[in-house]
């Protein structure tokens, strides 16, 4: 009997293993080197040459590990939005670390592995596949948010996040289960090549797989009403660590939804309604409640909530144009969010800061430069021109309305409307808001001044000329597979 | 007589699983996994997958459940009483909810006709599926990229673990 | 050959940039010369355009350029491109020209202000945003100006944020446009759905193809824009915030709430003008909201003390003649007073602003009087700005007012009811013009001891502005001479390459009018309206010049009607009322209702839900984590529940 062994092609899957194995050396090197600096930037120097790694396979997508790796433009496109995310949080969390006595080497190895289970979820169209990567990217999520384990709410985070992911994931594993009853397989493009006999035979009971995969993911990106953790694990967290899971995991798991949705259950065409809902819902809780949010990381939070239905809205219009919309919406949602907690980080960094929307009176008196972006970024997340975050919008709604989704694109474009009173409300509180007491300086680092320039050139780039990254999110979508 | 074995094992797997997550005291919640587990591994063996019972009964129920009774005993965890704030309508309301899933699942169930795939899919599986060749050919074929990504799973949890465990100067302070 | 149109905006994008950079690090003097030298730059390179464009034979005069691909993806297209026609000249003339003056003016204005640098810093990306807005050949460039414009407006009536006062008034604006903005990108959306393009030319070119005249689309589509429109051009039911809006300074009221930005609704519509002479109904809809807001506010105008809420109400009240002339079809005429009007009201402006400033910050007009000697300047061209936006013969204002009230009498679409009603108006925008005029400057001089002492001309620097615009606000109207008193209508004509191929109603009219068979009418109609706008002139000078006391005896007599006008129809307590509070009342509801008793209070038992308020108020999630998971089993069981039991 001849063994066919595994055609190993380890150039896919090279950034992962770069990542993976910095993450792994920071461990070791730990207690040897005590310059926390050099581990830092060790895992920053990871990341930069898995994304030069990464970037040369752009446009010849291959597949490989029996089609258990694919490493097509999608997923690269992917994988730079993880690479920058988890870069530029290296980046802004060390001074948190620092002041708040938490800093450790596991910190920036746990945050590496998590970027790698983000690629891994990527870069395969196997559901197994897509899992594991699930839960290497969130099995360090729970530790991180629990990282300021002397802070209790930072612990109630963790505890939180942890059992309501092991829920979700249980729904998820439930409903993967399901579809592999239906189809015999977890491979996507054969679930694909086969739709027409599984959708004969197995109907029902493909589309409740479905269904459950649909929740598992929804509750990774927040969707309504499998959002309610989402507050209070955003608040509790360290701040670094709420940005993070306010942009990473949220593309990681649209990645997920857009290949398993769009492309492998693409034909599905009754989930449309609850799709639909699950917007609309998302869109409309999540801007409504966070008008009323005193604590920023809090109000973020719900935002956060209210941009997932954002994309939830190309998700249900499907279609190339809406794919390539989302992809580029989340690229853009993750300079401007990002770059609006970098701000938060630096305020938060003081010791006597609870992170109300009140602390920020006074700081245009104070650092002119940190409010200007403050309110960049917050016009960005509110959808205005020239920022990124008004051409993702346009883009979405338009895609939405050029399917038919009028009806959604209205309450998308109210809902955004709406958004603007709680946004503009940090703008109004930073610039113009008399200030009770002197404002309490903070000490930048070059860091995270470098953060700040490049969330907020990114929020500016994307937004004036987004022709290129238009581009790439397009090309990213026509060679899915 | 398969098949009476065949409900058994489900009953006392269910069973099992039922009792686990009822248990307050963790050291009695992992005996009943290992009960579950050996009931899962029975039906296993109904299947011809030799194997693959085997491994689970060696793998989980010998190795990692041990592991897992030995830092529970270690910690000296106990049956705690969890601050509770609930009032009437929580447990009943949550029953009402499980109830209502449980029927779902079944109702989608019964409306399923297996389709004529699965057959087919079963007459192909190789006389001696579930043993220890097949196993070992899929992990280093086909399912060699999964295979690998566990060990990366089971790392990162360990390091989560340790980070949650450990102390550092703070607690030495505090004399914990 | 290249006009380099970007250059436009570019030269006040790079003040901004520089003096925005530079906040705080560069005096006084430089921020000055950076800030003035780009918006004058920018004036004379559009002056140098309008001559190109004026040596191009009529039916070409339009130049475009793109300076770059914007979105360049498959069927999405948008450039970031620039339409220099009859239309846009005019604008960029208009914004450019009254920005520069009001840019001289303001460093004698601001001089002492500690917000100088930033100051100057928002007042050239506003003239950035303004061009861009003007200048843009499709209407997603416009959305970008359009936005850009309320955000320094924004952040100019907020620019004394220690005054609660302020902040507050920018805030509101801020929302208030939000439902204006609205409308306008629904539109936006409407129109790209179904033409597939935002560009100008390509959707005019498509529209009459696409669109059945007076279809349902067309409509709702222009019925958005004209949302649009009203909520930054002040007309009812969303002028609430311009009143407010003088919370500013001076100039910035002057520049952006009375000469430029509020006009740039107008602008819209009459650039959309091919999308809404198809759809009749918003037409109607058009003239009948203008007609209504411009009596409404000038009744307004006639009992506020506050001289600036005098010039915003007279603002909102113009605003809403050009709106007329829109909705009549008369487009070039709504666009000629717009420029017309941006000389006068600036001017008028700018005079409060030397009249404010001159007697450190007093407002109230009832504090005022007897200026006339103190500040000959300012009095002069006051009185010339008065005399225009009342409407005598001679000046600017005439010209274009009765242009439109012409138009409305005679175009297809108008009626002699929107004649009649603007007619009124115009009357009673000479009284409370000269109501102003009389309290202000003439009678005693009513302010305290203390400010008698400051009373002075203002420098060289404003009075300077104040008297070009002054010569302005005469000769302006001299291009647009209607043909009935033998001008040539030289800026219909040269507006026609934009305007004209639509307009035959109006043209016919205007042929007929000048071969005289209706020019009698025309005629007619000019005189009845100059004599009545003489007597109310006269019954302002009764009143408040010649017999003060009588003015009281009427304002007691007629106390009730006072009260409302004073009280500005009460509609923002209307609003609070029914609007607003409603809507607080609404997500109130939601956040109680929904959140906390639906998925809390099903839960928790209603009974001490109601029984402790506190317990509402405090955070919507119990923190419960039992409770999280029940939520998410309960949406998995509705999903799920969907699909089974369908």
């Amino acid at each position: 009997m001849d063994l066919k062994l595994a055609t190993i092609d380890l150039g896919l899957i090279a950034p992962e293993i770069i990542i993976a194995a910095v993450a792994m050396l920071i461990l070791l090197l730990g207690n040897v080197v005590r310059r926390r600096t050099i581990l830092a930037y060790f895992g920053l120097f990871g990341l930069v040459a898995a994304l030069l790694t990464a970037l040369p396979r752009w446009g010849n997508p291959a597949s490989g590990f029996y089609g258990m790796v694919q490493a097509d433009n999608f997923a690269i496109f992917f994988k730079i939005i993880f690479i920058i995310a988890a870069g530029l949080t290296i980046l802004m969390a060390r001074r948190y670390l620092i002041s708040h006595e938490i800093e450790s080497p596991e910190f920036y190895a746990l945050l590496l592995f998590s970027a790698v289970g983000m690629m891994v979820m990527a870069a395969t169209s196997d559901l197994v596949v897509i899992f594991l990567g699930l839960e290497i990217m969130s099995v360090p999520l729970y530790v991180m948010a629990a990282f300021a384990r002397h802070d209790v709410s930072s612990n109630e985070a963790g505890i939180k996040y942890f059992i309501m992911g092991a829920f979700a994931s249980g729904i998820l594993i439930y409903g993967i289960a399901l579809v592999y009853g239906a189809t015999g397989t977890t491979d996507l493009r054969r679930i694909l090549a086969d739709w027409g006999f599984f959708e004969m035979h197995s109907q029902l009971f493909l589309y409740s797989g479905a269904i459950l995969v649909l929740i598992g993911f929804g509750f990774k990106v927040a969707a309504v009403p499998f959002h309610m953790w989402v507050p209070d694990v955003y608040q509790g967290a360290p701040t670094p660590v709420t940005a993070f899971f306010s942009v990473a995991p949220k593309a990681a798991g649209f990645a997920a939804l857009l290949r398993i949705f769009t492309y492998g259950f693409a034909d599905m065409s009754q989930l449309w309604a609850i799709l639909w809902i699950l917007a609309v819902l998302t869109m409309t809780v999540g801007n409504i409640l966070a008008i009323f949010q005193d604590n920023i990381k809090r109000m973020l939070a719900y935002s956060s909530i209210a941009h997932a239905g954002y994309i939830l809205v190309a998700l249900t219009a499907g279609g190339d144009g809406a794919v390539s919309s989302a992809a580029y919406y989340l690229l853009a949602y993750t300079f401007f969010n990002l770059g609006a907690f970098a701000v938060i980080t630096l305020i938060d960094t003081r010791n006597s800061s609870t992170a109300q929307i009140d602390e920020m009176q006074g700081l245009s008196g104070r650092h002119p430069f940190l409010a200007a972006v403050l309110a960049l970024f917050m016009f960005a997340l509110a959808g205005f021109p020239p920022t990124a975050g008004f051409m993702g919008k346009f883009y979405i709604f338009s895609e939405a309305i050029k399917n038919g989704y009028i009806g959604l694109a209205i309450i998308g474009v109210m809902n955004s409307f709406v958004s603007v009173y709680y946004y503009l409300r940090v703008v109004v509180v930073s610039f113009f808001a008399r200030p009770n007491k002197e404002f309490e300086a903070v000490s930048y680092t070059p860091a995270i001044f470098i953060v700040l320039v490049i969330t907020a050139a990114g929020t500016l780039i994307l937004g004036i000329l987004p022709g290129y990254w238009l581009s790439l999110a397009r090309a990213g979508i026509f060679q899915f597979l | 007589m398969e098949l009476i074995i065949f409900y058994l094992a489900a009953v006392v797997a269910v069973g099992g699983g039922l009792m686990m997550i009822m248990q307050r005291n963790p050291v009695a919640s992992v005996l009943y996994l290992i009960v579950t587990l050996v009931a899962i591994a029975v039906m296993f063996v109904q299947l011809n997958a030799v194997f693959v019972g085997a491994l689970l009964i060696i793998v989980y129920a010998g190795a990692i459940l041990v592991l897992f009774l030995f830092v529970i005993m270690l910690l000296n965890l106990r049956g705690e009483k969890f601050a509770e704030k609930r009032t009437r309508l929580d447990r009943p309301t949550r029953i009402i909810l499980a109830v209502a899933f449980i029927l779902e699942l079944l109702a989608m169930f019964k409306q399923v006709a297996f389709p004529g795939r699965m057959d087919e899919l079963m007459v192909q599986a190789s006389p001696d599926f579930g043993g220890a060749r097949p196993v070992a050919e899929l992990l280093y074929t086909k399912y060699l990229f999964p295979f690998e990504l566990t060990s990366i799973l089971l790392l990162v949890a360990i390091v989560g673990a340790v980070v949650m465990a450990r102390r550092d100067e703070k607690d030495k302070k505090r004399g914990i | 050959m290249s006009y380099y149109l970007l250059l436009i905006p570019l030269f006040p994008l790079l003040g901004f940039l520089i003096n925005g950079l530079l906040l705080g690090k560069l005096n006084k003097k430089i921020v000055s010369i950076v800030a003035c030298g780009a918006v004058g730059l920018s004036f004379l390179w559009g002056l140098k355009l309008f001559f190109n464009l004026l040596a191009l034979p009529a039916d070409s005069r339009i130049i475009e350029e793109i300076a770059f691909t914007w979105i360049p993806s498959g069927e999405f297209n948008v450039n970031v491109g620039f339409l220099f026609d009859p239309l846009s000249a005019v604008m960029v003339l208009v914004v450019s020209g009254v920005g520069f003056l009001i840019h001289l003016y303001s460093i004698g204005y601001m001089h002492d202000d500690s917000g100088y640098g930033r100051y100057f810093t928002y007042l050239n990306l506003f003239i950035f945003s303004m061009l861009t807005l003007v200048l843009a050949n499709n209407y997603l460039l416009m959305f970008v100006g359009w936005e850009g414009v309320g955000l320094c407006s924004y952040l100019l009536i907020g620019f004394w944020f220690e005054k609660q006062t302020a902040a507050d008034a920018g805030k509101k604006a801020f929302i208030v446009n939000r439902i204006g903005d609205f409308g306008f990108l629904l539109g936006l959306f409407i129109i790209f759905w179904s033409t597939g393009s935002l560009n100008f030319i390509t959707v005019f070119d498509k529209a009459p193809q696409v669109f059945a005249m007076g279809a349902g689309l067309i409509t709702a589509a222009t019925l958005l824009l004209f949302l649009g429109a009203t909520g930054k051009s002040a007309q009812i039911p969303l002028y609430v915030w311009l009143p407010d809006a003088m919370e500013g300074p001076t100039p910035v009221s002057a520049l952006i709430h009375a000469a430029t930005m509020v006009t740039a609704g107008v602008y819209m519509i009459a650039r959309s003008h091919v999308l809404f002479l198809m759809a009749p109904t918003t037409l109607m809809v058009v003239a009948i909201v203008g007609v209504a807001t411009a009596l409404f506010a000038a009744t307004i105008a006639l009992t506020q003390n506050d001289i600036k809420r005098v010039l915003a109400y007279s603002t909102i009240s113009q605003l809403g003649y050009m709106f007329v002339a829109c909705g009549v079809a008369a487009f070039s005429a709504g666009i000629f007073h717009l420029m017309t009007h941006a000389f006068f009201k600036a001017l008028l402006f700018l005079g409060a602003g030397s009249v404010i400033h001159s007697l450190s910050g007093q407002q109230d007009m009832r504090f005022m009087g007897g200026l006339k000697r103190h500040m000959p300047t300012t009095f002069w061209t006051f009185l010339v700005a008065t005399l225009a936006i009342a409407g005598i013969p001679g000046l600017s204002g005439f010209f274009s007012k009765d242009e439109i009230l012409w138009k409305s009498f005679s175009s297809d679409y108008g009626s002699i009811w929107i004649w009649a009603i603007g007619l009124f108006t115009a009357m009673l925008t000479a009284f409370y013009m000269f109501r102003l005029l009389f309290l202000t400057f003439y009678g005693g001089e009513r302010m305290d001891h203390h400010a008698k002492e400051h009373l002075h001309e203002s420098p060289k620097i404003m009075t300077v502005p104040l008297t070009i615009l002054g010569v302005l606000a005469i000769v302006g109207g001299y291009i647009g001479i209607p043909h009935i008193l033998g001008g040539g209508n030289n800026f219909e004509k040269f507006l026609e390459p934009v305007m004209g191929n639509v307009q035959h109603g109006g043209e016919e009219a205007m042929v007929m009018a000048s071969s005289g068979q209706n020019g009698g009418t025309e005629l007619m109609l000019m005189g009845i309206s100059v004599v009545l706008i003489l007597a109310s002139i006269y019954l302002a000078y009764v009143l408040y010049v010649k017999n003060i006391a009588l003015a009281g005896k009427i304002r007691q007599s007629l106390s009730g009607l006072h009260k409302i006008l004073y009280g500005k129809y009460y509609v923002d307590e209307l609003y609070g009322a029914v609007i607003i509070r409603p809507l607080i009342g609404l997500s109130l509801f939601l956040w109680k209702i929904v959140d906390v008793i639906l998925i809390d209070g099903l839960l928790n038992g209603l009974a001490t839900i109601i029984g402790d308020i506190s317990k509402i108020m405090r955070p919507v999630q119990s923190g419960l984590l039992r409770r999280y998971t029940t939520v998410f089993l309960l949406g998995v069981v509705l999903i799920l529940g969907y699909f089974v039991f369908r």
